[in-house]
């Protein structure tokens, strides 16, 4: 068990390293470094020429990209590693790694609860449909799930903000509080405000991952509910309820585990672009922003950032599945 | 003469027994055909099988349906649109879908078939907002294979034919216009070509590479298919959508729009690869041990005779199901990108990039039918999926029996 976990820890690490080499590729790719690129910054602003070469010789030095580019990559990861910085944002003045600790919170928090409903609700109805099959419910689900999957979800962000703001003049959907509530301690009531705002995000992001989940289950189950066991089971005269929930269920639920690191990284590009189109404060807006401007440490800092999520996402739930399934362990 | 008649009589009272055995549902047709004593089936053509099996099912013709039909107004935009697919008329900005008529107009005159009214601008005089009025005073009728603005048929044949039109004076926008006052309905056809074509393209170069990695490393085996095994996990392991973002942004915004187009879709095809190719591999592996491919190595084929020859024709059937269903989701993401602004470029024009508007909610909260493409993007989705769905399910036609 712990010799299975560490091969795959072992191998979740190399593969964050591959990761962190392509996001400082990208850092590194436009023409220009940090250096040219802040020169340029502080001239636009009206800096006379001499103050910013000494300024942008300063950074140069400070971010070490005189030395050779592979010495600047451990410097990059070192000094995330160690003393949490990832590098400059012009834009927002500040390390990109204070606007990281502020938005992935919130990124994480939303990416999990969609995550978590559309695991529950997704598998709930797999397990409606599956003894349901080619019924009038299965039908109408599966038609769902493949409008569900099929519609670009930016555009049911855009219909839906539509809707908000000008049928129904919603006010601050952008945001994930009411104003009130922003420096208000936490409480039931501010619970209730945040659902209020992130909702649309919730529901678009997790719509997929439920038709996504629901038809897996719903395959799965098919499957065990063929099985001979299940047959025994039934014949002992025990309820076709006990024999689905009990008997067929626990066995079904070993593929869903194993396809959430299919759904995460899905959910998280759902919550990518939803976030976008609807200007909620996660990582997601700010990605883009950073793309736009050319924020190249914003753009590489978090491009690494979803990359290790969907590892780490990806690693939880090998590590899962190995407890629920002793033979993936001996594999 | 005589021993011949009885020959045939025998051969006659043969088939009845044979007819007899034969199961309900073999027609007499069939057997009269000589195939007798044979699955009927059993000597058709994979092809055939294939395409039995498909035409079975009526949701991958629902698909295949909507495809063609989307090709065809990609192909033929220029004649499905009623103006020039390139007119820019500031005048008519933001034109909403204009209402198709029938029988009386407001003036009580009788029209044959559908027709139109004009469409004037006006100023509301308590909000100070201008907006597109009908006036039922002037109809135009809408006429079938007129006679229009000069295009070329597949940037060749020159002709001036377009499949509808309204009479001089009156204009027909089926789906509205967008702030250069261009015909959303044309645009949306035209936009179907970039928008099909980059994600066709983008999904067979992915085709290409996830083939010759996926045969490579089932075939060879040993330390290749390790390495070759390693590397694709390593992409696979990275977060599509974000990767993609940063890439496209780093496409230079002074490349020429053709580039820019072939940069895409290598972008595309450089993440999509790895379900084909271990989807492949997995294919291989199996067919590697099997008696036809142990008989071409006895009788001294070479490894691309085997490979080539042997083994990919029946890899193939499921090569093209992977890549029928790669591109709805090479399409989503193009157009995401585009919608964005780091996709496709103008002069170009996709799906996403005619939604590029909608994200100003001013814009949008007054000409609410610019998100019209939408339309377009879940049949291109929706129909492939099927298609891709209906075809996995004929490719393996062997397996039922």
């Amino acid at each position: 068990m712990v010799s299975y976990i560490l091969r795959r820890v072992f191998i979740a690490f190399f593969l964050l390293i591959g990761i962190g080499v392509v996001s400082f590729v990208v850092i590194k790719l436009p023409p220009g470094d940090f250096a040219t690129r802040y020169q340029q910054f502080l001239l636009d602003r009206g800096t006379p020429m001499e103050e910013a070469q000494r300024a942008a010789e300063l950074v140069r030095q400070q971010y070490g990209l005189d030395k050779p580019e592979i010495e600047q990559f451990f410097g990059w990861i070192k000094g995330m590693v160690t003393e949490g910085k990832f590098g400059y944002s012009f834009a927002y003045r500040k390390d990109v790694g204070e606007l990281i600790a502020d938005r992935l919170p919130k990124t994480l928090l939303i990416a999990i609860l969609a995550h978590a409903i559309s695991t529950i609700v997704g598998v709930g109805l797999g397990i409606f449909v599956a003894p349901r099959k080619y019924g009038f419910w299965d039908n109408l689900w599966a038609i769902w799930a493949f409008i569900f999957t099929s519609v670009p979800r930016f555009s049911i962000a855009i219909i839906l903000l539509y809707i908000l703001v000008i049928e129904l003049r919603q006010p601050s959907i952008s945001s994930f509080f009411s104003p009130q509530y922003v420096f208000a301690p936490w409480s039931w009531e501010k619970v209730v405000d945040m659902f209020a705002h992130i909702w649309p995000v919730l529901l678009i992001a997790g719509l997929g991952g439920v038709a996504r989940n629901m038809r897996v289950m719903r395959g799965n189950l098919l499957d065990v509910l063929g099985a001979q066991y299940v047959q025994t089971a039934r014949s002992k005269g025990l309820r076709e309820s006990t024999v689905i929930v009990k008997h067929a269920v626990p066995n079904a639920l070993h593929t869903i585990v194993a396809y959430q690191g299919t759904v995460l990284p899905y959910m998280m590009q759902g919550e990518l672009e939803v976030a976008i189109v609807l200007g909620l404060p996660t990582m997601g807006p700010l990605f883009y922003e950073s793309l736009i401007n050319q924020d190249i440490y914003i753009s590489g800092s978090l491009l690494l950032m979803y990359g290790a999520l969907i590892l780490a996402g990806n690693l939880l739930a090998d590590i899962f599945l190995s407890i629920l399934d002793p033979r993936i362990r001996y594999s | 003469m005589e021993d011949k008649k009885l020959y045939t009589n025998q051969a006659m009272d043969g088939l009845k027994k044979e007819q007899d055995l034969l199961p309900v549902d073999d027609d007499l047709d069939s057997v009269l055909d000589g195939e007798i004593n044979q699955d009927k089936h059993q000597d058709e053509s994979y092809f055939g099988l294939v395409m039995r099996r498909f035409l079975r099912s009526r949701v991958s013709i629902i698909g295949a349906v909507m495809v063609i039909i989307l090709i065809n107004l990609a192909i033929f935009a220029d004649f499905f649109s009623p103006t020039s697919l390139y007119q820019i008329d500031l005048n008519s900005s933001f034109i909403p879908p204009q209402r198709i008529h029938f029988f009386n107009d407001a003036n009580g005159n009788f029209h044959l078939g559908p027709f139109v009214y004009n469409y004037v601008y006006e100023l509301d005089p308590a909000t100070f907002q201008v907006y597109w009025r009908e006036d039922t005073s002037k109809a135009y009728d809408i006429r079938f294979f007129v006679q229009g603005s000069e295009y070329k048929i597949l940037g060749l044949i020159p002709s001036n034919l377009h499949l509808f039109g309204v009479e001089e004076g009156g204009t027909i926008y089926l789906l509205g216009t967008d702030k250069l006052g261009r015909d959303l309905w044309g645009k949306a056809c035209e936009a179907g070509r970039i928008s099909l074509t980059m994600s066709l393209f983008g999904t067979i170069i992915s085709v290409l590479v996830g083939s010759v990695l996926g045969v490579a490393s089932g075939y060879y085996g040993g330390w290749v298919d390790n390495v070759l095994q390693r590397f694709t996990e390593f992409v696979a392991a990275f977060p599509n959508l974000p990767l993609w973002m940063a890439l496209a942004a780093l496409v230079p915004k002074t490349a020429d729009s053709f580039t820019v187009f072939v940069i895409m879709a290598f972008i595309f095809a450089l993440l999509t690869w790895t379900t084909l190719a271990r989807e492949v591999r997995g294919k291989v592996l199996s067919l590697r041990e099997t008696d036809f491919i142990m008989a071409a190595k006895e009788m001294g084929a070479s490894d691309a005779r085997i490979i080539f020859r042997h083994l990919y024709p029946n890899v193939l059937s499921h090569v093209i199901v992977i890549l029928t269903l790669t591109i709805p989701g090479v399409i989503l993401a193009e157009s995401f990108l585009s919608f964005l602004g780091i996709g496709i470029t103008e002069p170009l024009i996709s799906w996403g990039l005619m939604m590029r508007n909608t994200q100003d909610i001013q814009t949008l909260g007054q000409n609410a039918w610019i998100l019209a493409p939408i339309a377009f993007i879940v049949t291109a989705v929706l129909g492939f999926n099927f298609l891709g769905d209906g075809l996995r399910d004929a490719a393996d036609p062997y397996a039922g029996k």
